[in-house]
């Protein structure tokens, strides 16, 4: 006996480009608050965004702390592709592909250091940290007068600064920076310009069988999830019980981009109170009124930064932390996660060691926040890999915070809803990724 | 020699009983083993050339613990919604190349290897966490206490989802 069935799985795998758009543009409704478990990890449509997203938009590779001397250099990736950032010995960063131009080999294998030069394992071909290629084993036994090394040089990536973050793109064509970010620099000021800040060591990294969708969209709109995923906190006193995760605001500034503010900040001041000049002296007048209120801050640029900044008690002190990471993409269903910390310059050392202190036990791999999202991630993931999400189109419920309107009378730029139970920012966030996945 | 060899017997035997408290998920058991005074780190692996720099920071730190904030982590394990070990992963704990380096009055200081095998949920592939552990024991009131633990992974990038499990 057999049974039969007349339903028919969607084969995105046989159907052309302009039918995956369409079937994409039909199924994926982010204004009715609708979004198709198959595209959390189906591999066409990882497809696309790494060609249309990752290939396409800019992408963070460094702070500028990371490589304060000339010559310090670290390795990234990006768009599938390992690049490095130098601090040239012209005093400029470049941002070099890490492909040898001779016959593709990766150059550099470090993850960081300080060097003049990098000089390719496989024939020996050397490059200054600018990116020029210097020297040629045997050159005139092997290429005569052919060779002009002027155009043999690291390709060098497209790349742009703000608030210290260095970001780069693989496209030529691009907005500028500034374009792309918008309004969301008002409050990657709060993050990064508020003072000095410096990245402690190198990020810390861990792998997660989950899309790096997940990571934004959790960043981007899901104070909500507080309650629950990280209920034990509340329960260990950390952090108040109940539904302070709600009080706040929920901000979109387009692009894709958009944080969770909490505030305000019923423990009072959770900076060092030795930086207050500093603070005023760099952010505006309405910046620092924020920045006094503030409990947390989530952020989340597009299409996979996430940038925290989150206060907590620890042994009787009230304190705050404040990191940066990415859900970088390794596969349709999987990502990796690097995750830097940043601490105020100026602070004492006794604060800086405190903030390190918290953001480790709270964040990062071993983080007791941040190991319970892992779970979410992974398992919405796996279960959205079944055939039958497919055949059945099963989608999933985003209407949260539909019957809201903004506000209007908040200082800061953006779409402004009071409270941060709300879904708005994920429907924002799956509008301007469709609308990127399916350009022509 | 004598005497090196029961230390060596005692110690082997703390590290493995130490082990099987954390493979059972007895961590009011694991706490008594600890001094109040402990310091439990864990830097980060970096990939390094030259062979004179260690391929580790020590700035960046993985597990950066005490007493105190250890305590809050086996405290959560009993909130019915630390998720990250709910149901919890199967560990298994090898301690192998248990090398005393230092021996003073109350104190020693031991090197050994760690090979953590972890299954989580219905997994088929095997999370290794794999490195080297660095400990100093203290004899407190008769009993061997770890004073301190510096566990170096060897992944760079490690192939776990979390680090919700002790190493």
């Amino acid at each position: 006996m057999t049974t039969t069935s007349t339903k028919q799985v969607p084969r995105l795998d046989e159907m052309t480009r302009s039918e995956l758009i369409q079937y994409l543009k039909d199924t994926v409704k982010p204004e009715e608050g609708l979004i198709p478990s198959y595209i959390f990890s189906h591999p066409k449509v990882y497809e696309l965004e790494m060609e249309k997203i990752f290939l396409k938009d800019w992408l963070f590779v460094a702070h500028k702390s990371e490589i304060p001397n000339i010559g310090d250099f670290v390795t990234r990736e990006m768009g599938g592709q390992s690049v490095i950032v130098t601090h040239g010995a012209d005093g400029e960063i470049h941002v070099l592909l890490n492909v040898c131009t001779h016959r593709g080999m990766k150059l550099c294998r470090m993850d960081n250091g300080n060097q003049k030069n990098f000089t390719c394992p496989y024939h020996g071909f050397n490059f200054k940290n600018t990116g020029d290629l210097i020297g040629i084993p045997f050159q005139k036994v092997v290429y005569g007068e052919t060779m002009d090394k002027s155009k043999m040089g690291l390709k060098e990536i497209r790349h742009d600064v703000y608030a210290d973050l260095i970001f780069a793109t693989l496209n030529s064509e691009a907005v500028s920076l500034e374009e792309f970010l918008g309004d969301i620099k008002w409050y990657l000021d709060l993050a990064f310009n508020r003072a000095e800040m410096e990245v402690v060591g190198l990020p810390q990294k861990w792998n997660v069988d989950g899309t790096w969708k997940l990571g934004s969209d959790n960043t981007i709109s899901d104070s909500y999830h507080t309650l629950v995923s990280h209920g034990s906190i509340a329960k260990l006193g950390l952090v108040p019980t109940g539904d302070y995760s709600k009080y706040g605001y929920q901000i979109y500034t387009g692009n894709g981009h958009g944080l969770n503010l909490g505030m305000p900040n019923p423990d009072g001041f959770a900076f060092p109170e030795s930086l207050i000049d500093e603070y005023k002296e760099r952010l505006n007048e309405d910046q620092y009124d924020i920045l006094k209120q503030m409990k947390n801050m989530i952020v989340c640029v597009s299409p996979n930064i996430m940038i925290l900044i989150s206060s907590m008690d620890l042994k009787g002190q009230k304190i705050s932390h404040t990191s940066l990471r990415i859900w970088k993409p390794t596969g349709p269903d999987s990502m990796e996660i690097s995750s830097w910390m940043l601490v105020e310059k100026n602070a004492t050392e006794e604060w800086k060691r405190l903030s390190e202190q918290a953001f480790t036990l709270t964040f990062g791999a071993s983080g007791i926040f941040e190991q319970d999202d892992t779970e979410n991630f992974t398992d919405i993931t796996q279960n959205s890999k079944s055939p039958y999400h497919l055949q059945e189109n099963i989608v999933f419920n985003y209407t949260m915070g539909m019957h809201q309107e903004p506000v209007e009378d908040f200082v800061g730029p953006g779409i402004v809803y009071k409270d941060k139970f709300n879904e708005a920012n994920s429907r924002a966030f799956f509008r301007n990724w469709l609308d990127q996945i399916t350009a022509e | 020699m004598h005497e090196d060899i029961i230390l060596q017997h005692e110690i082997e035997q703390w590290l493995y009983k130490e082990s099987e408290l954390l493979d059972q998920l007895n961590f009011d058991g694991w706490y008594e083993l600890l001094s109040e005074e402990i310091s439990y780190t864990m830097p980060l692996r970096i990939n390094q050339m030259e062979k004179s720099k260690p391929d580790y920071s020590e700035a960046t730190l993985l597990f950066d613990d005490d007493s105190t904030t250890l305590k809050l982590r086996i405290d959560r394990m009993k909130t019915d919604m630390a998720w990250a070990e709910l149901p919890p992963s199967r560990t298994r704990r090898n301690v192998s190349n248990v090398k005393i380096k230092e021996v003073s009055e109350n104190e020693v200081a031991v090197h050994s290897n760690l090979l953590l095998y972890r299954s989580r949920s219905t997994d088929t592939t095997a999370d290794l966490i794999s490195g080297e552990r660095k400990d100093v024991l203290r004899k407190e009131n008769g009993d061997w206490k770890l004073v301190s633990r510096w566990f170096l992974a060897d992944q760079t990038s490690l192939g776990t989802r979390n680090l919700a499990i002790f190493v």
